[in-house]
Protein backbone atom coordinates (compact mmCIF):
# COMPACT_ATOMS: atom_id res chain seq x y z
CA UNK A 1 0.00 0.00 0.00
CA UNK A 2 2.73 2.64 0.98
CA UNK A 3 4.82 1.61 -1.63
CA UNK A 4 2.25 2.05 -3.84
CA UNK A 5 1.75 5.91 -2.86
CA UNK A 6 5.13 6.36 -3.31
CA UNK A 7 5.33 4.89 -6.70
CA UNK A 8 2.37 7.32 -7.78
CA UNK A 9 3.84 10.39 -5.89
CA UNK A 10 6.96 9.74 -7.85
CA UNK A 11 5.35 9.76 -11.12
CA UNK A 12 2.96 12.48 -10.12
CA UNK A 13 6.40 14.55 -9.40
CA UNK A 14 8.26 14.07 -13.08
CA UNK A 15 4.37 14.58 -14.53
CA UNK A 16 3.57 17.93 -13.16
CA UNK A 17 7.84 18.98 -13.92
CA UNK A 18 7.39 17.95 -17.19
CA UNK A 19 3.96 18.86 -18.27
CA UNK A 20 4.60 22.95 -17.31
CA UNK A 21 7.80 23.61 -18.65
CA UNK A 22 7.19 21.51 -22.30
CA UNK A 23 4.07 24.40 -22.63
CA UNK A 24 6.48 27.11 -22.22
CA UNK A 25 9.31 25.50 -23.67
CA UNK A 26 6.70 25.47 -26.68
CA UNK A 27 5.76 28.97 -26.03
CA UNK A 28 9.71 30.10 -26.33
CA UNK A 29 10.22 27.67 -29.68
CA UNK A 30 7.17 29.54 -31.32
CA UNK A 31 8.12 32.33 -30.27
CA UNK A 32 11.41 32.02 -31.79
CA UNK A 33 10.53 30.41 -34.90
CA UNK A 34 7.84 33.53 -35.54
CA UNK A 35 11.15 36.25 -35.36
CA UNK A 36 13.46 34.02 -37.21
CA UNK A 37 10.48 34.10 -40.12
CA UNK A 38 10.45 38.20 -39.52
CA UNK A 39 14.11 38.57 -39.32
CA UNK A 40 15.99 35.79 -40.97
CA UNK A 41 19.07 37.40 -40.56
CA UNK A 42 19.36 37.67 -36.83
CA UNK A 43 18.81 33.80 -36.68
CA UNK A 44 21.65 33.18 -35.00
CA UNK A 45 21.15 35.30 -31.82
CA UNK A 46 17.99 34.40 -31.78
CA UNK A 47 18.76 30.52 -31.57
CA UNK A 48 21.72 31.10 -29.00
CA UNK A 49 18.89 33.17 -26.62
CA UNK A 50 16.59 30.16 -27.17
CA UNK A 51 18.71 27.29 -26.30
CA UNK A 52 19.63 29.91 -23.18
CA UNK A 53 15.74 30.03 -21.84
CA UNK A 54 15.13 26.58 -23.24
CA UNK A 55 17.86 25.44 -21.10
CA UNK A 56 16.03 27.26 -17.91
CA UNK A 57 13.17 25.97 -18.29
CA UNK A 58 14.32 22.46 -18.47
CA UNK A 59 16.07 23.10 -15.53
CA UNK A 60 12.81 22.94 -13.81
CA UNK A 61 12.23 19.36 -15.32
CA UNK A 62 15.46 17.89 -14.01
CA UNK A 63 14.93 19.08 -10.61
CA UNK A 64 11.66 17.04 -10.68
CA UNK A 65 13.35 13.89 -11.58
CA UNK A 66 15.96 14.40 -9.43
CA UNK A 67 12.61 14.82 -6.81
CA UNK A 68 11.25 11.52 -8.53
CA UNK A 69 14.29 9.88 -8.29
CA UNK A 70 14.61 10.35 -4.72
CA UNK A 71 11.26 9.81 -3.87
CA UNK A 72 11.75 5.98 -5.73
CA UNK A 73 15.08 5.50 -3.46
CA UNK A 74 12.77 5.90 -0.21
CA UNK A 75 11.54 2.22 -1.70
CA UNK B 1 24.44 0.95 -12.67
CA UNK B 2 27.21 1.19 -9.94
CA UNK B 3 26.80 4.62 -8.43
CA UNK B 4 29.15 5.51 -5.41
CA UNK B 5 31.56 2.39 -4.13
CA UNK B 6 35.52 3.10 -4.20
CA UNK B 7 36.90 0.37 -6.45
CA UNK B 8 40.11 0.41 -4.39
CA UNK B 9 41.85 2.91 -1.92
CA UNK B 10 44.65 5.25 -2.04
CA UNK B 11 46.37 6.78 1.29
CA UNK B 12 42.52 6.03 3.32
CA UNK B 13 40.93 7.84 -0.20
CA UNK B 14 38.51 5.74 -1.98
CA UNK B 15 38.93 6.23 -5.49
CA UNK B 16 35.59 5.75 -7.32
CA UNK B 17 35.11 4.63 -11.26
CA UNK B 18 34.05 8.32 -11.91
CA UNK B 19 37.77 9.73 -10.80
CA UNK B 20 39.61 7.05 -12.75
CA UNK B 21 36.96 8.08 -15.79
CA UNK B 22 37.76 12.21 -14.90
CA UNK B 23 41.71 11.13 -14.93
CA UNK B 24 41.29 9.83 -17.87
CA UNK B 25 39.51 12.17 -19.50
CA UNK B 26 41.89 14.73 -18.64
CA UNK B 27 44.76 12.98 -19.82
CA UNK B 28 43.22 12.56 -22.96
CA UNK B 29 42.59 16.16 -23.78
CA UNK B 30 45.63 17.39 -22.51
CA UNK B 31 47.70 14.62 -24.36
CA UNK B 32 45.59 15.43 -27.75
CA UNK B 33 46.33 19.25 -26.99
CA UNK B 34 49.15 19.10 -26.13
CA UNK B 35 50.47 16.71 -29.59
CA UNK B 36 48.32 18.95 -31.34
CA UNK B 37 50.22 22.54 -30.51
CA UNK B 38 54.06 20.86 -31.01
CA UNK B 39 55.75 22.41 -34.07
CA UNK B 40 53.27 25.00 -34.69
CA UNK B 41 53.70 26.71 -37.94
CA UNK B 42 52.35 30.15 -39.58
CA UNK B 43 52.12 29.27 -43.28
CA UNK B 44 50.55 26.16 -43.78
CA UNK B 45 49.04 24.46 -41.16
CA UNK B 46 48.98 20.24 -40.37
CA UNK B 47 45.63 18.61 -39.94
CA UNK B 48 46.12 18.35 -36.21
CA UNK B 49 46.87 22.26 -36.26
CA UNK B 50 43.87 23.09 -38.24
CA UNK B 51 41.35 21.08 -36.17
CA UNK B 52 42.54 22.67 -32.81
CA UNK B 53 42.74 26.10 -34.32
CA UNK B 54 39.28 25.44 -35.40
CA UNK B 55 38.02 24.30 -32.09
CA UNK B 56 39.55 27.35 -30.48
CA UNK B 57 39.01 29.69 -33.28
CA UNK B 58 35.16 29.15 -32.78
CA UNK B 59 34.49 28.99 -28.60
CA UNK B 60 36.56 31.94 -28.42
CA UNK B 61 34.24 33.51 -30.98
CA UNK B 62 31.28 31.97 -29.21
CA UNK B 63 32.07 33.52 -26.05
CA UNK B 64 33.18 37.08 -27.60
CA UNK B 65 29.98 37.50 -28.48
CA UNK B 66 28.70 37.37 -24.66
CA UNK B 67 31.82 38.69 -23.18
CA UNK B 68 33.09 40.72 -25.65
CA UNK B 69 36.48 40.61 -27.68
CA UNK B 70 38.85 41.94 -24.84
CA UNK B 71 37.34 39.79 -21.92
CA UNK B 72 36.87 36.85 -24.17
CA UNK B 73 40.74 36.64 -24.24
CA UNK B 74 41.27 36.59 -20.46
CA UNK B 75 37.95 34.19 -19.79
CA UNK B 76 37.82 32.30 -22.63
CA UNK B 77 40.55 29.58 -21.35
CA UNK B 78 38.76 28.80 -18.69
CA UNK B 79 35.24 28.45 -20.65
CA UNK B 80 36.81 26.49 -23.08
CA UNK B 81 38.52 23.78 -20.72
CA UNK B 82 35.12 23.48 -19.22
CA UNK B 83 33.51 22.81 -22.40
CA UNK B 84 35.62 20.42 -23.26
CA UNK B 85 35.88 18.48 -20.03
CA UNK B 86 32.36 18.60 -19.92
CA UNK B 87 31.33 17.47 -23.40
CA UNK B 88 33.97 14.69 -23.52
CA UNK B 89 32.69 13.64 -20.42
CA UNK B 90 29.14 13.25 -21.56
CA UNK B 91 30.06 11.80 -24.67
CA UNK B 92 31.96 9.38 -22.53
CA UNK B 93 28.15 7.60 -21.15
CA UNK B 94 27.60 6.73 -24.94
CA UNK B 95 30.21 4.03 -25.28
CA UNK B 96 30.30 0.82 -24.47
CA UNK B 97 30.01 -0.72 -20.77
CA UNK B 98 29.98 2.76 -19.54
CA UNK B 99 28.81 2.62 -15.96
CA UNK B 100 28.37 -1.13 -16.00
CA UNK B 101 32.52 -1.94 -16.44
CA UNK B 102 34.47 -1.30 -13.00
CA UNK B 103 36.65 2.18 -12.84
CA UNK B 104 34.99 3.36 -16.33
CA UNK B 105 31.55 5.81 -15.50
CA UNK B 106 30.92 9.21 -16.79
CA UNK B 107 32.03 11.76 -14.51
CA UNK B 108 29.30 14.33 -14.74
CA UNK B 109 26.60 12.04 -13.67
CA UNK B 110 27.82 12.48 -10.18
CA UNK B 111 26.75 15.32 -7.99
CA UNK B 112 30.02 15.83 -6.49
CA UNK B 113 31.60 16.44 -10.13
CA UNK B 114 29.48 18.97 -11.29
CA UNK B 115 29.72 20.82 -8.16
CA UNK B 116 33.40 20.98 -8.71
CA UNK B 117 33.13 22.64 -11.93
CA UNK B 118 30.08 24.66 -10.57
CA UNK B 119 32.44 26.01 -8.15
CA UNK B 120 35.64 26.77 -10.58
CA UNK B 121 32.96 29.59 -12.40
CA UNK B 122 31.41 30.68 -8.31
CA UNK B 123 35.39 31.71 -8.03
CA UNK B 124 35.78 32.42 -11.54
CA UNK B 125 33.07 35.09 -11.34
CA UNK B 126 33.49 36.61 -7.94
CA UNK B 127 37.52 37.13 -8.61
CA UNK B 128 36.77 38.47 -11.56
CA UNK B 129 34.23 40.65 -10.69
CA UNK B 130 36.75 42.01 -7.97
CA UNK B 131 39.73 42.47 -10.33
CA UNK B 132 37.80 43.96 -12.80
CA UNK B 133 35.73 46.77 -10.37
CA UNK B 134 37.81 46.64 -7.63
CA UNK B 135 35.45 47.31 -4.17
CA UNK B 136 32.82 48.72 -6.70
CA UNK B 137 32.11 44.92 -7.38
CA UNK B 138 30.48 45.11 -3.48
CA UNK B 139 27.86 47.67 -4.89
CA UNK B 140 26.53 45.66 -7.20
CA UNK B 141 25.85 43.59 -4.07
CA UNK B 142 23.16 46.54 -2.87
CA UNK B 143 21.59 47.99 -6.41
CA UNK B 144 19.20 48.98 -7.03
CA UNK B 145 18.30 49.06 -3.68
CA UNK B 146 19.75 48.22 -0.05
CA UNK B 147 17.26 45.56 1.01
CA UNK B 148 17.99 43.85 -1.87
CA UNK B 149 21.02 42.05 -0.06
CA UNK B 150 20.14 39.11 1.11
CA UNK B 151 18.27 37.97 -2.47
CA UNK B 152 21.03 38.77 -4.13
CA UNK B 153 23.73 37.24 -2.46
CA UNK B 154 21.38 33.94 -2.50
CA UNK B 155 21.63 34.33 -5.97
CA UNK B 156 25.31 34.10 -5.98
CA UNK B 157 24.71 30.86 -4.36
CA UNK B 158 22.38 29.75 -6.03
CA UNK B 159 23.58 30.41 -9.61
CA UNK B 160 26.34 27.57 -9.07
CA UNK B 161 23.91 25.38 -7.09
CA UNK B 162 21.68 25.05 -10.41
CA UNK B 163 24.53 25.03 -12.86
CA UNK B 164 25.50 21.72 -11.05
CA UNK B 165 22.06 20.39 -10.80
CA UNK B 166 21.09 21.14 -14.10
CA UNK B 167 24.13 19.03 -15.69
CA UNK B 168 24.42 16.30 -12.98
CA UNK B 169 20.63 16.07 -13.59
CA UNK B 170 20.82 15.97 -17.58
CA UNK B 171 23.33 13.30 -17.50
CA UNK B 172 22.12 11.11 -14.36
CA UNK B 173 18.86 11.25 -16.16
CA UNK B 174 20.19 10.15 -19.57
CA UNK B 175 21.87 7.53 -18.04
CA UNK B 176 19.56 6.08 -16.11
CA UNK B 177 16.60 6.18 -19.72
CA UNK B 178 19.60 4.48 -21.60
CA UNK B 179 19.87 1.28 -18.79
CA UNK B 180 16.48 0.98 -18.43
CA UNK B 181 15.75 1.30 -22.25
CA UNK B 182 18.51 -0.95 -22.95
CA UNK B 183 17.08 -3.97 -20.50
CA UNK B 184 13.49 -3.45 -22.10
CA UNK B 185 14.08 -3.79 -25.98
CA UNK B 186 18.02 -4.57 -25.78
CA UNK B 187 18.20 -4.17 -29.83
CA UNK B 188 17.59 -0.89 -31.84
CA UNK B 189 16.08 1.36 -28.90
CA UNK B 190 18.81 2.46 -27.42
CA UNK B 191 20.07 3.71 -30.75
CA UNK B 192 16.93 6.59 -30.39
CA UNK B 193 18.50 7.54 -27.05
CA UNK B 194 22.01 7.57 -27.96
CA UNK B 195 20.78 9.93 -30.79
CA UNK B 196 19.33 12.07 -28.14
CA UNK B 197 22.04 12.32 -25.91
CA UNK B 198 24.38 13.65 -28.63
CA UNK B 199 22.52 16.49 -29.08
CA UNK B 200 21.77 16.68 -25.27
CA UNK B 201 25.36 16.57 -24.11
CA UNK B 202 26.72 19.38 -26.82
CA UNK B 203 23.74 21.48 -25.70
CA UNK B 204 24.38 20.83 -21.74
CA UNK B 205 28.23 21.49 -22.12
CA UNK B 206 27.64 24.37 -23.79
CA UNK B 207 24.48 25.58 -21.58
CA UNK B 208 26.98 25.62 -18.83
CA UNK B 209 29.44 27.45 -20.18
CA UNK B 210 27.18 30.01 -21.57
CA UNK B 211 25.78 30.55 -18.24
CA UNK B 212 29.27 30.67 -16.49
CA UNK B 213 29.90 33.12 -19.66
CA UNK B 214 26.61 35.20 -19.03
CA UNK B 215 27.49 35.18 -14.94
CA UNK B 216 31.14 36.54 -15.37
CA UNK B 217 30.39 39.14 -18.22
CA UNK B 218 27.18 40.57 -15.09
CA UNK B 219 30.15 40.84 -12.47
CA UNK B 220 33.01 42.04 -14.17
CA UNK B 221 31.23 44.51 -16.50
CA UNK B 222 30.81 48.09 -15.60
CA UNK B 223 27.24 48.88 -16.85
CA UNK B 224 25.35 48.13 -13.38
Amino acid sequence: MVNGVIACAAAFAIAASTVFPALSQGKVGAAAMESIARQPEAAGKIQTAMILAMALLEALTIYGLLIAFMIIGKF
Amino acid sequence: MSHGGALFEVAGFGVTSAMTTSLAISLIIGGVVIAGSRNLTEGKPGKMQNAIEMVFGSLRDFYASILGKERANAFAPILGTLFLYIIVSNYSGLLPFAGTAPGFQPPTGMLGVTIGLALVTFFTTQIGGFKYNGLHYLGHFVKPVAPLLPLLLLEEIIHPLSLSLRLYGNIYGEETVLHQVSGLIPLGAPIIIMGLSLLFGFIQALVFTMLSAIYIEAATGSGH
